[in-house]
């Protein structure tokens, strides 16, 4: 175990040094003269000198290998450079924004994964019935709606009809209260703050901003979780300890809760586990739908306005956040299931 | 194989769509002719006006007219020439590259095999959306663009499934024997290695056609793809974002700009997950059970 952590953390730094020489390849795509907006801090920095003076004082000309190191060195001083789109430090921006997508992801989860092992406990409990056609067909259906288009739908109906579920992050009056003095901002997320203030209306607010969001992701996610549930359960159903369960006289659905759901789930908590990871990078459409000012947003925003400095410097915190939680989530399960052996 | 896939009524669905789109590709031109005035570049949708509000159905219009009176059924039928180009290009090429990376590392071995997988393990790390976002960025918006930024990281997979499977036929007397005659590598590769392996990576990647399609449908709809009024579905769509809330009392008068070019690309995914669905049940071993 601890020589299997051992070699994860060694073989970190090389990760990590992909992601980033992925990011300077992706960069020396671009002449001197588009890499300056990365270097210059603000927009009065043009205002006495030219492009040249800058890409000289900058040192942009120089050979490959220079330039890497003294990129990577602003890097891990946090200087990311000054983003275009958003009109700040992309540095600035991501400490914005991160938050809004992790309280997403986190909201969303809850109604995925166990929306998805529900549908997939009915799929396969009754299995090739009837049921369990019309579940797969309802999650295969699901996992085909692009969430573009489901989120536009949802939108058009339950924003333009009913006006339940508007787009954004907050009303206009509930973020005047978030960025008024008195609300002291925690964590970024609106909902973990809202209670920390004690403002419920807010909470309220931010939540009824979410659902949208959430109900797209779930329904685009759940086929994902019920396959897995429904494969691994049957896989349970089949097993000599299940049987003897029912040998033994024990009722269906306790056969069903203790015996074969528990023991199913592993795959499915292994296979959540890289979905969470997936979602935090893979936002940036439904984000963008909703209009709900996260990282993918900022990311999107950015690329389409070709902001070169935003978009590398978004896309080197994905990679070191991904990397990193990668290898915390890989190491957890290691401890968790002493059936995952790694060496 | 074929006869299971063809017996499950879901999976037979999935192809009577997919012939459909097949053939509305095929016979685009006769569907939906291109006007006179744009005869050399039928991909382009016609518009009939310059007026920025879509208009609604009409008996010359079928599908209305979406923002700047781009003709809807124009771009749905063309679009599905669009998607299969974009999806075969694609699918295509990373699975070339994931053959080749991943024959050459499972038959060399050793430190190279070690060496190329932990490449493919730094490509894997990055969130595939984003990586595409980035390469578009850097090369400039458009379809060809995009194209090349999903090649650049769809690969992978293929690589290793087929690393996996030589790995175990690797040792197998047939190879030891052509080895032991003399044969060249590249030769036992071509003719012994791939022939008896490579079947499981060209259907895995046969049926990603319909997650390119919309991947790159998705990036269309983010503004990076294709150029405004290309037949695109994706872009089609990212138009009737600016009309989702109607008019004051109509809420939703806008409706046909999103649910056509909609229907087209949620029927086109789903043909694709519903033919994957039963063939990936074929496959697994633990509901043959």
């Amino acid at each position: 175990m601890l020589s299997y952590i051992g070699r994860r953390l060694l073989f970190l730094p090389l990760v990590l040094f992909g992601v980033t020489l992925f990011i300077f390849i992706a960069m020396s795509f671009l002449s001197p003269y588009q890499l300056v907006s990365s270097y210059i801090k603000s927009p009065d920095e043009l205002k006495n000198q030219s492009l040249d003076d800058l890409v000289k004082k900058y040192h942009l000309d120089d050979p490959a290998h220079i330039k890497y190191f003294r990129w990577l060195g602003n890097i891990v001083r946090g200087n990311l450079g000054y983003s275009r789109s958003a009109n700040m430090h992309v540095a600035d921006a991501i400490k914005a924004r991160f938050p809004a997508t992790l309280e997403l992801t986190v909201f969303a989860m809850i109604p995925v994964v166990l929306g998805g092992i529900w549908l997939g406990s009915i799929s396969a409990i009754h299995h090739n019935s009837p049921l369990d056609h019309g579940t797969r067909v309802f999650a295969i259906i699901g996992w085909s709606l692009p969430s573009f288009v489901f989120g536009i739908i949802l939108l058009m109906y339950f924003y333009g009809v009913l006006g339940w579920f508007p787009p954004g992050r907050l009303s206009t009056w509930a973020d005047m209260i978030v960025l008024s003095k008195d609300f002291v901002r925690y964590t970024g997320m609106h909902t973990v703050d809202a209670i920390l203030n004690r403002e419920w209306a807010v909470f309220w607010d931010a939540i009824r901003h979410l659902i949208a969001p959430t109900i797209s992701l779930s329904y685009l996610w759940w086929a994902f979780i019920l396959r897995i549930t429904r494969s691994s359960m049957l896989d349970v159903l089949n097993k000599d300890y299940v049987r003897t369960a029912r040998a033994k006289g024990l009722p269906e659905n306790i056969v069903i809760k203790r015996h074969v759901r528990r023991n199913a789930m592993i795959p499915v908590a292994t296979v959540a586990g890289f979905m969470v990871l997936g979602m935090l990078g893979g936002l940036t459409i439904t984000e963008t739908v909703f209009d709900y000012k996260g990282l993918g947003l900022l990311t999107a925003t950015a690329a389409q306005q070709l902001d070169y400095t935003c978009v590398l410097g978004t896309t080197m915190f994905y990679g070191v956040i991904l990397v990193l939680s990668n290898l915390v989530v890989d190491i957890l399960y290691a401890i968790i299931d002493p059936r995952v052996r790694l060496d | 194989m074929m006869k299971k896939l063809l017996r499950n009524p879901l999976s037979l669905f999935g192809f009577v769509l997919l012939i459909f789109f097949v053939v509305m590709a095929i016979l685009a031109p006769m569907i939906a002719p291109t006007p006179e005035r744009h005869k050399h570049e039928p991909y382009r949708i016609p518009r009939y006006g310059w007026e920025i509000t879509p208009s609604p159905p009409s008996e010359e219009h079928p599908f209305g007219l979406t923002q700047g009176q781009h003709d809807i059924f124009y771009g749905v039928v063309w679009g599905a020439r669009t998607a299969f180009f974009v999806g075969l290009v694609v699918v295509g090429s990373s699975c070339a590259i994931g053959i080749v990376v991943g024959a050459a590392s499972a038959y060399i071995g050793g430190r190279t095999d070690e060496i190329i997988m932990r490449i493919v393990d730094i490509f894997l790390s990055f969130p595939f959306l984003i990586a595409a976002v980035v390469i578009t960025c850097v090369l400039g918006k458009g379809l060809d663009k995009v194209m090349i930024a999903m090649i650049c990281f769809w690969w992978m997979n293929y690589a290793r499934l087929l690393r996996g499977n030589i790995l175990q036929i690797k040792q197998e007397e047939f190879v030891l024997a052509a080895r032991a005659a003399g044969v060249t590598d590249i030769k036992i590769i071509i003719r012994h290695i791939l022939p008896n392996t490579i079947f499981p990576v060209l259907i895995s990647a046969s049926m990603d056609l319909g997650s390119v399609v919309v991947t790159a449908a998705g990036l269309s709809f983010l503004g990076l793809g294709a150029p405004e009024g290309y037949a695109d579905w994706g872009q089609m769509i990212s138009f009737s974002r600016n009309w989702l809330l109607g008019a004051p009392g109509e809420p939703l008068k806008y409706w046909y700009t999103v649910i056509y070019p909609g229907i087209a690309i949620v029927l086109f995914v789903l043909a694709w997950n519903l033919i994957g669905d039963a063939l990936r049940d074929i496959l697994d071993p633990k509901i043959q059970a």
